[in-house]
């Protein structure tokens, strides 16, 4: 692809990525923050343990955590990340 | 003075300031660095922290702090004359709108994406935070009342802006389902809820609110108001993605398409400014210092923008070169669309006495005339057209009323529930937030309540930027390009806060009103004593944060450097 088409590309993209912005980010997040509430509920159910609340028996844990493994990281930042009240405003 | 040359204008403090004094602020003073890891992508946790692309948060940006505010601020504050408004907005932008929006954002990432509560903890004190928390609760309040009273002044000046926004609505709910549960694709979505939502917008003109249910319901306040609040409590108790987002998805085409349009609508029409360059200093709701400046809010400087720019903007940067386009640029652009709202009001009526009568009837009317003057010159019937410039207003107040109701539902819980398990109940907290914004929709004179809500916005950007100026502070920063404008905006919105409180306790007082009105001014007087109060305190927290920051970077005598 030559220099122009790059930057004829660009501005379309660009375009594209603008009116996406607008119109769709916020409802993605959101449902982003939907799937996210769900699997911190999942986790902490299934993996209670990490956190010092054994709910599930540790065979059932143990088989299911393969699956959870690549949530794991991402959970805890979640679970331990300081909130506060205007986060709610995003 | 011709249309065209305020737009020329405002391009040009666009350009220069976006340009040069947001360039010189970025490189010189904040010094970003691309190399740097933002939150985004340091705390990346795919919800919350997501590195995106900076036309993508452009696009986002926008949506958040563009709503109905720097539409109608400019249609009031020309009861002053347009040349002070003009002046205003390319001045209030250009020192101060774009330095809150950027730098909040900016300090908002170099604070590990810390929104406005935990950077007040952090930078200021744990004292500051609590009362920031209470004096967002009451300024979110005046901003439902605000926004509440366009969108009911709106529906009974305009008899077909009700059919319409029950459509929009029909169309955005139907969008919610036909994405999120029948999973259709996005662009036949998009393409039968808009149409359905146009639809609507030319149903209005044949079948407006006074020919189905009577002219006296269409005329009544008390009916658009439960309205108003009724679609808001839904927004705030029902899924998100359920009813909220999947009309302002709907509404953002409307409003996007109608802006658009618009404004090359007045390119071709190029029309003169009729109304006086300037009328008094003084005027009904008060003197052109202060209560011009916070009337018009958004479009000049709004502390609105810094709520957005921490906690939603920054925590998805991912890169700090980016926080310049993103908070600066999309300032600049609200800047140019509150100059279209000033063309409107300016351009549109032959004479001040036909402004007046039309103001009178609201903001919204204005704006529609405007809307449907401008789109007539592309084709489209005046009719139709002002139909398509109310609903225009509607969606702009009513989504911000809907999130704003959202938070002041969580805040309830958050700041009530020790005292009673009950305030965690969401249908609790949305019903208080309902009843006290419809309690001033219903009670309160609008210009006193949008000055009230302008203040509040102001005082907001103001504490905003004492924050800018004491992370600038602690690192050893020259902060003076956000502390004067802090001192400025710091003593107008309290002189104006003062001023409209005062005005209406003293007709309580002196019992000159009565009634509705009586409760209307008591409200109203006693949130803006208690916004002045707050802010007071916080003010002198803020002080005693930048002595201690000063106190950190002067030299020990004797020390060893």
């Amino acid at each position: 692809m030559s220099e122009d088409e790059k930057k004829k590309g660009g501005f379309f993209q660009a375009v594209k990525e603008f009116v996406y912005g607008v119109a769709a980010h916020d409802s993605a997040r959101f449902a982003l923050k939907t799937r996210a509430s769900m699997e911190h509920l999942f986790i902490l159910i299934t993996m209670g343990d990490m956190l010092g609340v054994p709910i599930l028996p540790p065979y059932y844990s143990l088989r299911l955590l393969p699956y959870v493994v690549p949530q794991i990281s991402t959970w805890k930042r979640r679970m331990l990340r300081e909130k506060d009240l205007t986060d709610a405003l995003a | 003075m011709n249309s065209v040359v305020v737009l020329i204008l405002g391009l040009i403090v666009f350009f220069v300031g976006y340009r040069f004094y947001a360039k010189y602020v970025d490189t010189k003073i904040m010094k970003s660095d691309p190399k740097r890891v933002t939150p985004a992508k340091m705390y990346m946790d795919g919800v919350d922290f997501m590195p995106t692309s900076k036309n993508i948060l452009f696009g986002y940006q926008f949506k958040s702090i563009a709503g109905a505010a720097p539409i109608i601020g400019p249609i009031i504050a020309i009861q002053w004359g347009w040349l002070p408004a003009l002046i205003w907005i390319l001045a209030g932008a250009f020192f101060i709108g774009w330095v809150q929006d950027y730098s909040t954002a900016m300090i908002a990432m170099r604070k590990d994406g810390a929104s406005l509560g935990g950077l007040s903890h952090k930078l200021i004190s744990p004292r500051a935070r609590i009362i920031l928390l209470a004096f967002l609760y009451f300024y979110l309040l005046l901003i439902a009342g605000a926004f509440g009273n366009v969108v009911v002044s709106t529906a009974i000046g305009l008899k077909a802006a009700p059919i319409a926004w029950l459509f929009l609505t029909i169309g955005g709910v139907l969008a919610g389902q036909m994405i999120y549960k029948w999973k259709k694709d996005i662009i036949l979505t998009t393409v039968v809820t808009v149409v359905i939502a146009l639809v609507g917008i030319w149903l209005g003109t044949v079948a407006p609110s006074d020919k189905i249910i009577g002219a006296s319901l269409a005329n009544s306040r008390w009916l658009w108001t439960i309205a108003a609040f009724v679609f808001c409590y839904f927004a705030a108790v029902l899924p998100i993605w359920r009813f909220a987002l999947p009309i302002n998805y709907v509404a953002s085409y409307i409003v996007f398409l109608g802006l658009f349009f618009g404004i090359i609508g007045i390119f071709i029409l190029h029309p003169n400014f009729t109304l006086p360059a300037y009328t008094n200093f003084s005027i009904k709701i008060g003197p052109l210092w202060p209560i011009m400046f916070v009337t018009i809010a958004c479009g000049a400087i709004s502390g609105w923008h810094s709520l957005v720019s921490t906690s939603g903007t920054a925590r998805q940067l991912e890169n700090e070169l980016d926080a310049r386009p993103v908070g600066g640029g999309v300032m600049f652009v609200e800047m140019m669309l509150a100059l279209f709202a000033l063309i409107i009001a300016g351009t549109i009526y032959a004479s001040s006495a036909e402004y007046g009568a039309a103001i009178a009837k609201g903001p919204g009317a204005i704006f529609a005339a405007g809307v449907s003057k401008f789109l007539g010159v592309l084709g489209l019937p005046a009719e139709t057209g002002r139909s398509y410039g109310s609903v225009m207003m509607i969606v702009l107040a009513v989504t911000i009323m809907q999130l704003v109701i959202r938070f002041m539902r969580i805040a309830t819980s958050e700041l009530l529930s020790d005292i009673s398990p009950i305030f965690r109940n969401a249908h609790v907290g949305t019903f208080i937030a309902s009843i006290l914004g419809m309690i001033l929709v219903l009670t309160g004179w609008w210009q006193y309540l949008w000055v009230l809500f302008g203040g509040a916005n102001q005082l907001m950007a103001s504490l905003a930027l004492m924050l800018v100026t004491a992370y600038l502070m602690s690192e050893g920063k020259p902060a003076a390009y956000a502390f004067y404008p802090m001192i400025f905006m710091f003593v107008t919105t309290v002189a104006a806060l003062t001023y409209t409180s005062y005005n209406l306790l003293l007709k309580v007082f002196t019992g000159a009103v009565k009634g509705e009105a009586l409760i209307g001014n008591t409200l109203m007087g006693f949130v803006g004593i208690f916004l002045v109060l707050a802010a007071l305190v916080l003010a002198a927290e803020g002080f005693k944060a930048f002595k201690r920051y000063k106190l950190m970077r002067t030299p020990v005598a004797g020390a060893k450097t």
